[in-house]
């Protein structure tokens, strides 16, 4: 990749988030429109410096039409109530979910044997993440960690204050 | 400084944060419909990433196929939420 490839790279990774942030938590649908749109761009500029020009133009074109979806005179407000006992009912799964995995995690094991084809080769890729790049996936997944929880802070910090 | 995997990675992961903040966040339910295509984007910018640094030999495009798949996917599926909230609403 030379340096003109990187540039873009990084000027569209820029406007993608920036766009995906605007889509959340810009307050009238005009403007998250013109967000969507900016973070279609983005996306676009993204899979362009990737060798993906064919996605590139039909996540420009999609995305464009999420912006004139949002920012359309269809666009109709629905304020979202969910009863408690849903919510419990929610957390009562992700509790058996949890510990369905702890028993997998404790019961289970894995095939030891090397499996490199596929069209991916993901073993490559497990390789540079997990051996190579072993900080930096760690820092991925906290930033992931942190965002999680940060939201559902958030969520709950609303839902005190109604 | 080259962009690599983890670059690739670290922004895939920004963006799926991002929309999922958003869906989480937001009280209006079409609002929060309207994250969802963001953090699809973070997914498909994940597997045009994987594509492009994991093909060792030939082209493998199987990548940039799901990436073209969940654009798609991210349009139907925010017409399809607001066009149910919208009749929901007018009624």
């Amino acid at each position: 990749m030379d340096s003109l490839h990187a540039i873009g790279f990084y000027v569209s990774s820029g406007v993608l988030i920036l766009g995906g942030l605007g889509v959340a938590l810009m307050p009238g649908r005009d403007i998250r429109g013109l967000a969507m749109a900016a973070a279609g761009a983005g996306l676009a500029g993204v899979y362009l410096s990737l060798s993906a020009a064919f996605a590139a133009i039909v996540a420009l074109v999609c995305y464009l039409g999420c912006a004139v979806l949002v920012a359309g005179p269809g666009y109709r407000s629905v304020e979202s109530v969910v009863s408690p006992m849903w919510r419990q009912v929610g957390a009562a799964g992700a509790a058996a979910l949890l510990a369905l995995l702890a028993y997998v995690a404790f019961r289970g094991d894995f095939v030891t044997a090397r499996y490199s084809a596929g069209p991916l080769d993901v073993g490559a890729v497990a390789n540079l993440l997990l051996a190579h790049d072993t900080l930096a996936t760690e820092a991925i997944a906290a930033l992931a960690l942190a965002a999680a929880a940060g939201a559902a802070a958030a969520w709950r910090m609303r839902d005190r204050a109604r | 400084m080259t962009p690599t995997l983890v670059a690739v990675i670290f922004v895939a992961g920004g963006v799926v944060a991002a929309g999922a903040f958003g869906a989480a966040w937001r009280r209006d339910a079409s609002a929060a419909v309207a994250s969802i295509p963001v953090m699809f984007a973070g997914a498909g910018v994940a597997f045009a990433g994987v594509a492009r640094f994991a093909a060792a030999g030939g082209q493998h495009l199987l990548g940039q196929e799901l990436a073209v798949l969940l654009a798609i996917a991210a349009l139907a599926l925010l017409g399809l939420g607001l066009g149910i909230a919208g009749r929901e609403s007018a009624r």
